[in-house]
């Protein structure tokens, strides 16, 4: 970047400000008016008298419900993302290595169309497929595999097969760019030498594309525990997760506060794997650097 | 429109052709293409399922489909309800892009050319609304809306789902930007051109499929937001993702089947423009 050339900032940089202005005003604010309400008794505006109070997080911390909630989002999180990297990273490899530039376009357009397709939508499919006469349920039971349905649908792993195909593709696209970096010719000059072309990835092609894996894992895994359209309805309202819980304290119980509260979670948990997601692209360009 | 590459795609696929034949292992390579084939259908077979069963005339969900009909499109075309959201939300979408198009535009040309201190720290936070769960921008803007009485304006709706779009644009033109030879404007200001007449004649031209690649994006994504939607919206005049959301949560039929297969078909109208007007590779980076 040529912001080191030259310190002054130039004319143009006063473009920056009507984003600057959006930001500050639709982004930092409100944040901080949720962080602010979240220590609050009371909407300040309707309530005359407001204090400063711990309450909300306290009443979180105390009651095993809310970490339960806590816990089942982050293991949903987990599952989805250590799912969608097992069925994520092959295809990545094969959109990374495939040589027709037509097969490349293809596989492109097949991880786009889902991600084009949107979450209701998508939800919706998932539906269809897994409920108890859903497509899954009705063809095993034709095919004499089963007699009983499967209960596929307003269970964990509904949410996970949910979640694992919306977010999928953004793991298989961090991936194939990471993996397409990575010489061939590292693998060759392996199997060249003796190895078997499954030693070869898993000793060279492997290890040389962790940053990616990690950067992938946690977008996923920050987008999966803020999902809310999925878990609730594969879910079925019987599972409940964090962004669950939010929506519901303030459309049902109007609980602004402690929805603050919970907001303020969810926010510190998602600006962490911001910071190490932003760490694991820098390893990912560093490693540009170095070839 | 190649000029626009960028440079981190992997350009080690020309060296492919190098490659000295390997000992044939035909077992692992089907291994191989089978599982990837597997995951394939696992991304598409929930899309074609839709399409079934939008055409699928039963009452209710139900498998094997039993004959095609399209009954279903009739019911959403002639639902006020389903077509209320959907002008509702191109109007949204139309307007978020106007307005994630000009900002992000210029926030990218000020980030690439204004020698801002801190240029690195500000793209990381534009882009932050990507990372950060859109479901806390919603919240967090519904309180605000709240305690400063404004109700839940289009415009608010409309300022939250800019929010959310703007990192595309952001991302997409800054990637024209940095391959970008600076020389091309020198020149025209050396032949005399003003630094306004090089702006309009040499520098947009040249920023313009990554400025439209932003847009596109920008329109997609808020055509399909949901979770700063939810909060935003006011009943009566929803977007068609939460009135698709709404009527799941009771009806399991066919109608819902084909507004998704509009606006699937939409999505893809606009894919298909943008592959065929700028070229889709360059700019799917994340």
């Amino acid at each position: 970047m040529n912001s080191t050339t030259a310190t002054r900032p130039n004319g143009l940089a006063l473009f920056i400000l009507p984003s600057a202005l959006l930001f500050a005003l639709f982004f930092f604010l409100p944040i901080g008016l949720m962080a602010v309400m979240s220590v609050l008794t009371g909407n300040p505006v309707v309530m005359p008298k407001v204090a400063f109070t711990t309450k909300h997080y306290v009443r979180m911390i105390g009651d095993p419900f809310y970490l339960e909630v806590i816990w089942t989002t982050i293991r949903i999180g987990l599952v989805t993302t250590l799912v969608a990297l097992a069925i994520g990273y092959p295809l990545a490899h094969w959109m990374a290595r495939i040589k027709s530039r037509t097969g490349h376009a293809l596989l492109l357009i097949a991880v786009l169309a889902p991600m084009l397709t949107g979450i209701v939508v998508r939800t919706f499919a998932w539906m269809t497929l897994l409920s108890d006469k859903g497509v899954v349920n009705e063809t095993l039971m034709s095919l004499g595999f089963i007699s009983q349905p499967l209960k596929l649908m307003y269970t964990e792993t509904g949410i996970v097969v949910g979640l694992v195909h919306i977010y999928v593709p953004f793991m298989v696209l961090t991936l194939t760019g990471v993996i397409g970096r990575i010489d061939e010719r590292l693998e060759q000059a392996a199997e060249n030498l003796g190895a078997s072309p499954l030693r070869a990835f898993l000793e060279v092609t492997l290890p040389l594309s962790v940053p990616g894996i990690l950067a992938g894992s946690l977008l996923v895994f920050a987008l999966a525990i803020s999902a809310y359209v999925t878990p609730i309805l594969l879910g079925g309202f019987q599972i409940m997760t964090l962004p669950i819980l939010i929506y519901q304290q303030i459309s049902a119980n109007f609980n602004v506060g402690f929805a603050a509260a919970l907001g303020i979670v969810l926010l510190v948990i998602s600006l962490l794997l911001v910071v190490a997601y932003n760490r694991a692209l820098g390893l990912v360009s560093g490693q540009r650097e170095l070839q | 429109m190649q000029t626009t590459a960028s440079p981190s795609l992997p350009a080690t696929r020309q060296t492919a052709s190098v490659r000295a034949p390997g000992p044939a292992r035909p077992y692992g390579r089907y291994l191989y293409l089978a599982i990837n084939i597997a995951i394939l259908v696992f991304l598409l077979a929930p899309i074609a399922i839709v399409v079934v069963f939008a055409l699928n005339p039963t009452p209710f969900i139900q498998f094997p489909p039993v004959g095609v009909s399209l009954r279903w499109f009739e019911k959403f075309f002639a639902s006020r309800d389903f077509m209320h959201a959907l002008g509702f939300s191109l109007e949204v979408a139309v307007l978020t892009t106007l307005s994630a198009t000009a900002l992000g535009a210029s926030a990218a040309l000020a980030l690439a050319r204004g020698n801002l201190p801190g240029a690195r720290l500000i793209v990381a936070t534009m882009l932050s609304p990507l990372m950060l769960p859109a479901i806390l921008t919603g919240l967090a803007l519904f309180q605000t809306y709240v305690l400063l009485d404004v109700g839940r304006p289009t415009w608010g709706l409309v300022a939250g789902h800019t929010l959310v779009t703007l990192p595309y644009v952001v991302r997409t033109t800054l990637a024209v930007l940095h391959n970008f030879d600076l020389r091309l404007e020198e020149a025209a200001q050396n032949l005399g051109a003003s630094p306004v007449r090089t702006f309009f004649e040499v520098t947009l031209p040249l920023i313009k499929p990554g400025v439209l690649a932003g847009a596109i994006f920008a329109f997609i994504v808020s055509f399909d937001q949901f979770p700063v939607s939810l909060f935003l919206v006011s009943p009566g005049n929803e977007t068609l993702p939460v009135t698709l959301f709404n009527y799941l949560k009771f009806d399991l039929d066919g109608t819902i089947g084909a507004a998704s297969v509009v606006s699937i078909v939409l999505a893809f109208v606009v894919v298909i423009g943008l592959d065929r007007t700028v070229g889709l590779r360059s700019y799917v980076k994340l």
